[in-house]
């Protein structure tokens, strides 16, 4: 199995994902054995987002750290285990609740892909940018 | 002739009035300038006095046409003729049927000249009587929501008046020893009995008393003040009330001293119950036209315990309190009358933040902040004036009536205070402030009036220097109130200076 | 990309109508609208009113910054007002050719229109000494109002408030301190004395450093919206709301700092490595803070404990722009008056003929420019209300049920915030309240 970093490149639908990992520094982090459970949005999430908005983030790596850290977990978690608890904590700090079960929802966000194991966790595949709030 | 002009300008254009295009501008301006023009003969008249004019009209029944024009009544015209033009120009612009109005107005001014004017007591009562029929009939048209009750109570109460005062004059002129003669001059020289001026002056009280008004005859006052027009309410609170002191002093002092002097004790008590119960009255009233109308209630008591006291000082207290007075009530209504016309209502609940600069009324406030305190008695306002001479000049005579009427002095300042304090400060109802402002068409009569009332305080001079020689021969009471001096008998009008 | 474009009227709803008292409102912000009726004398009104609030504004975060970055922990500050050349040329991040993120199309400087205002007032030139004993400036203590306001409500969301706590905050303000009194033992001495004293002043410095980057945004944003009016790019009030999205999203990610500047030297006092953010750390608070809540105005409610005129629950405030009786326009102590003598210096010529012609035209023109602020704050808190919900929650063309139901659930719950009677939301539905 491969990192979470080399499992989303291979996709090919998280380049917006990883340039923003890379400009937040956030790499290094995320290339450690971790475990963390990673939702990650898709390209077309960041761009159903409105026009500067990932511009100015990725000109201010610590707030645009802050976004991406809400987007992990700590600690592997599949869909089943995710679904027996109502929120959980990020890595930003803030709660990231389960809005639904079936379909999966995380948050604002459908899941639109589950479970992708990796090597230092699992990964969800997510529709949306999801913000704290 | 300047004396028959003051009563032929009024007549003429009244009678003229019809003959104008009911929309025709010219209809306020004529009657304005009426006004104005008697004015003016006023203080010509003024600066050279005019001799009497005696004209016989019907010998039988004792009626001449005998106009004079003496200390007393000078001050008393001007004011008349001002309060009119006030009058004029506080009426709205859209008034209905304004040549009636206009008309009926003047001929109130008509009856309230020949009153003043009069030097025989037969036509003192018919130019008395006449000022009945317009008054009422203006009430009773252009008056608030209850002006039918108002006027027909206005109207009882002022027929009534009228009857007595024409059995007290007809009486006076019956018991005049020398023969039928209702000549001032004649009735100056008071032939008559302790007991038969017992019973006129009985007369004389209650006529006179339902005029001014006093307590407890004053039952048609409140209403009728609330319920009139602006302009009527002016024109009757400030002049035609007078009417019923100059009567007073003119009937009971002047014709009957000795028993003046008796009874003055009661009129003295009479007149402080009156001032304390308008005074009570006005902190209770919800209404702002009710209130002012008690308020003129309460300052007529002093009037009363002015003329009670009799002493040289406290007459010209009630000269300088007619006159001050008078401007004051009007320039009250005025401004309360605006308030009305702007904001819809005189209910003071209903009311608050009209000092707001952007959307209330601002210059109407500080207009009515100058009135109020002019009705308080404050310093520096021609109320001031008024009360100060008819306590100062009331005190030697009678302490404690005039003690009351200075508590009642007090207890106006708290109903100025209220009112303003309840209608200028708060919020005001963004909802309901949709009223245009004020226009200086509309402020003039305000104006004139708040100037003349500031100048009066300032300068006492404008409110007693002209009746001062002409009360003093009158006094019943040295100024030390210890001996009460029997009014010469023998003093004409005629040689009183002007 | 938001668009808020209404559903295809041929489809039947996907949830039935709401039963809220504001159902109508809610539907139109269902639908993509604001809360504010689309017409385009509201589209009028906002556009002017925005433009001339954001002059004023421009200087207020210009001073703002100035204040917190330079006049710092001055004991006598008498001269705060007077802000340096510097900091009027200080380039605006979103506005002039410097700018990385570029909204408005004009001046990175100071506007000219504020330019000449500072110099010549209402009156004349003058001194710059004497404009400002005679009061003929801008109003800087609206300012200081509203940056009180979020400083005293404390904890309306975000991260700052409890930054505002910790000890690395107390570190890096115990430094600049230091180095500010460097030589003044009287001012060392009272800073030993009364720590917490010394450390509040700066945490209010630190609010004002906030609410200056806050406001250096919201300028560039209402200037261009102005000029886009001014071209005609506005079909509605909608449009206005979504330009206003946009830039809500475009700056959201804006680091919130307080930088202090002694003798040359830079002290971080909040560092941008914090990470805080325009919106979480600036814009929300300020909207809860000083839009719905702010502070009751000394002389129109009594601070008297027995009286129970103030709310003893600070979530029952109600004295912000929202809730406002614009009525004591011009009452000493309410500093929103303050705002509105400044708007005045600056309405455009189509606003001051729409008040000519209304009530008593030039007379009034204090309580309808009030007025009109209502309305475009209501916009504008219609934004924030949009963009909340593009955030959290899901587009307005989602065909999921349980979506549009969650929607209309966040939007209840923003409604029920205007059920109390003091609200202006039933009374900017109509055109009438002016």
């Amino acid at each position: 199995m491969a990192t979470i970093l080399e499992t989303a490149a291979s996709v090919g639908v998280f380049n917006t994902l990883l340039a923003a990992v890379d400009a937040a520094g956030l790499r290094e982090a995320l290339e450690s054995p971790g475990p963390f459970t990673v939702l990650a949005p898709v390209d077309d999430a960041f761009a159903a987002l409105p026009p500067g908005t990932v511009q100015t983030l990725v000109d201010n790596p610590p707030q645009l750290a802050r976004i991406l850290k809400y987007h992990v977990i700590a600690g592997r978690h599949l869909r089943n285990e995710l679904i027996t608890q109502e929120a959980w904590d990020s890595l930003e700090g803030a709660p990231i609740a389960i809005r639904s079960t079936d379909p999966f929802e995380v948050k604002n966000a459908t899941v639109v892909t589950a479970d992708v194991e990796c090597d230092n966790g699992v990964v969800h595949v997510i529709n949306r940018v999801i913000l704290p709030g | 002739m300047t004396l028959l002009l003051l009563l032929l300008i009024p007549v003429v254009v009244a009678c003229g009035l019809p003959l104008l295009p009911a929309e025709s501008p010219w209809v306020r301006r004529l009657a304005l300038l009426a006004a104005l023009a008697q004015m003016s003969v006023g203080l010509l008249a003024w600066r050279t006095p005019p001799a009497d004019l005696s004209v016989s009209w019907l010998p039988k029944l004792g009626l001449r046409l005998d106009l004079g024009l003496d200390g007393l009544s000078l001050p008393l015209v001007l004011l008349a003729a001002l309060i009119t033009a006030m009058a004029v120009l506080a009426t709205p612009v859209g008034q209905s049927r304004p040549r009636l109005f206009f008309a009926l107005l003047l001929v109130t001014n008509v009856g309230l000249m020949g009153s003043f004017l009069a030097r025989n007591a037969l036509l003192f009562v018919l130019a008395y009587e006449l000022i009945m029929i317009p008054t009422t009939l203006l009430v009773a048209i252009w008056g608030g929501e209850r002006r039918a009750g108002a006027a027909i109570r206005f109207l009882i109460y002022g027929a009534v008046s009228g009857i007595t005062l024409l059995a007290a004059v007809l009486a006076f002129g019956w018991l005049n020893p020398g023969g039928v003669d209702f000549s001032f001059t004649d009735l100056a020289h008071h032939n008559l009995t302790l007991q038969q001026q017992h019973w006129l002056l009985a007369l004389v009280l209650v006529a006179f008393g339902l005029k001014l008004p006093i307590v407890p005859l004053h039952g048609w006052q409140p209403l009728t003040y609330s319920q009139a027009p602006t302009p009527v309410a002016m024109l009757l609170s400030g002049a035609v009330s007078k009417l019923g002191a100059y009567g007073l002093l003119r009937f009971g002092i002047q014709f009957l001293p000795d028993a003046w002097s008796d009874w003055s004790a009661w009129i003295a008590a009479v007149g402080a119950v009156s001032a304390i119960y308008g005074a009570l009255n006005a902190i209770a009233q919800l209404d702002m036209r009710r209130l002012v109308a008690y308020s003129s209630l309460g300052h007529m008591g002093f009037l009363v315990l002015a003329l009670a006291a009799a002493t040289p000082l406290s007459l010209q207290g009630m000269m300088a309190q007619i006159l001050a007075h008078g401007l004051i009530i009007a320039l009250l209504f005025c401004l309360v009358g605006l308030i009305e016309t702007k904001t819809g209502t005189a209910e003071i609940p209903a009311l608050s933040g009209l000092l707001n600069a952007q959307r209330g009324l601002p210059f109407t406030m500080g207009l009515l902040l100058l009135a109020l305190m002019a009705a308080a008695g404050v310093p520096g306002q021609a109320g001031f004036v008024a009360e100060l001479l008819v306590f100062e000049g009331s005190w030697v005579a009678y302490p404690i009536p005039t003690l009351v009427c200075l508590v009642s002095s007090g207890f106006t300042a708290v109903y100025a205070v209220r009112l303003f304090n309840r209608v200028g400060f708060g919020r005001l109802d963004n909802a309901k402030a949709d009223w245009a402002s004020t226009s200086w068409g509309e402020r003039v009569p305000a104006l004139v009036l708040t100037a003349l009332v500031l100048v009066g305080g300032i300068w006492p001079a404008l409110l007693t220097g002209w009746s001062e020689d002409a009360t003093a021969p009158l006094a019943l009471r040295s100024s030390d109130a210890v001996t009460v001096i029997a009014a010469a008998p023998h003093t004409s009008i005629s040689e009183l200076s002007a | 990309m938001t668009t808020t474009t209404a559903p295809e009227p041929t489809k039947a709803p996907l949830i039935p109508p709401s039963t809220h008292r504001y159902a109508d409102v809610i539907h139109r912000l269902e639908a993509g609208g604001s809360m504010l009726p689309d017409t385009p004398e509201n589209l009028k009104q906002i556009i002017g009113i925005y433009k001339a609030y954001a002059v004023p504004m421009d200087f207020y975060w210009r001073d703002l910054l100035y204040i917190a970055e330079q006049v710092f922990l001055n004991p006598l500050p008498a001269f705060k007002y007077f802000i340096s050349k510097e900091y009027l040329d200080r380039p605006n991040s979103y506005a002039g050719d410097q700018s990385q993120l570029r909204i408005w199309r004009g001046t990175e400087k100071a506007h000219p229109e504020l330019l000449e205002f500072m110099d010549r007032g209402e009156t004349r030139r003058m001194p710059k000494l004497l404009h400002h004993l005679w009061h003929d400036r801008v109003n800087m203590e609206f300012a200081e109002a509203c940056m009180q306001a979020m400083l005293w409500h404390q904890g309306m969301g975000g991260r700052f408030n409890d930054y505002l706590e910790s000890d690395a905050y107390k570190a890096n303000a115990d430094r600049a301190i230091k180095a500010y009194f460097k030589g003044n033992p009287l001012m060392l001495g009272l800073y030993k004395l009364f720590p917490e004293m010394v450390l509040e002043q700066v945490r209010q410095l630190s609010y004002y450093a906030n609410l200056g980057l806050f406001w250096e945004v919201m300028a560039p944003v209402f200037f261009e919206m102005s000029d886009i009016y001014d071209e005609g790019g506005f079909k509605g009030v909608p449009d206005a709301m979504d330009f206003l999205v946009n830039g809500i999203f475009a700056v959201a990610g804006r680091p919130i700092y307080h930088h202090v500047f002694i003798d040359g030297e830079c002290f971080e006092i909040i560092p941008k490595s914090e990470g805080f953010t325009w919106l979480y750390e600036a814009a929300l608070p300020y909207v809860e803070a000083v839009f719905y809540r702010t502070s009751p105005f000394r002389g129109t409610k009594s601070y008297n404990a027995q009286a129970g005129q103030v709310p003893a629950n600070q979530a029952d405030f109600h004295y912000g722009i929202l809730y406002a009786d614009v009525y004591p326009v011009g009452s000493a102590g309410i500093p929103p008056t303050l705002l509105m003598q400044d708007v005045l210096h600056f309405l455009p010529p189509y606003l001051k003929e729409i008040y000519k012609q209304h009530r008593r035209g030039e007379e009034d023109e204090l309580i309808q420019l009030g007025i009109t602020f209502q309305r475009s704050m209501y916009n504008v808190t219609s934004a924030v209300i949009q963009a909340l919900r593009c955030a959290l929650l899901y587009p307005l063309d989602d065909t999921d049920p349980k979506h549009l139901q969650a929607n209309r659930a966040f939007f209840e719950a923003q409604m029920d915030r205007f059920l109390r009677p003091e609200a202006r939301l039933p009374d900017i539905q109509t055109q009438d309240y002016r």
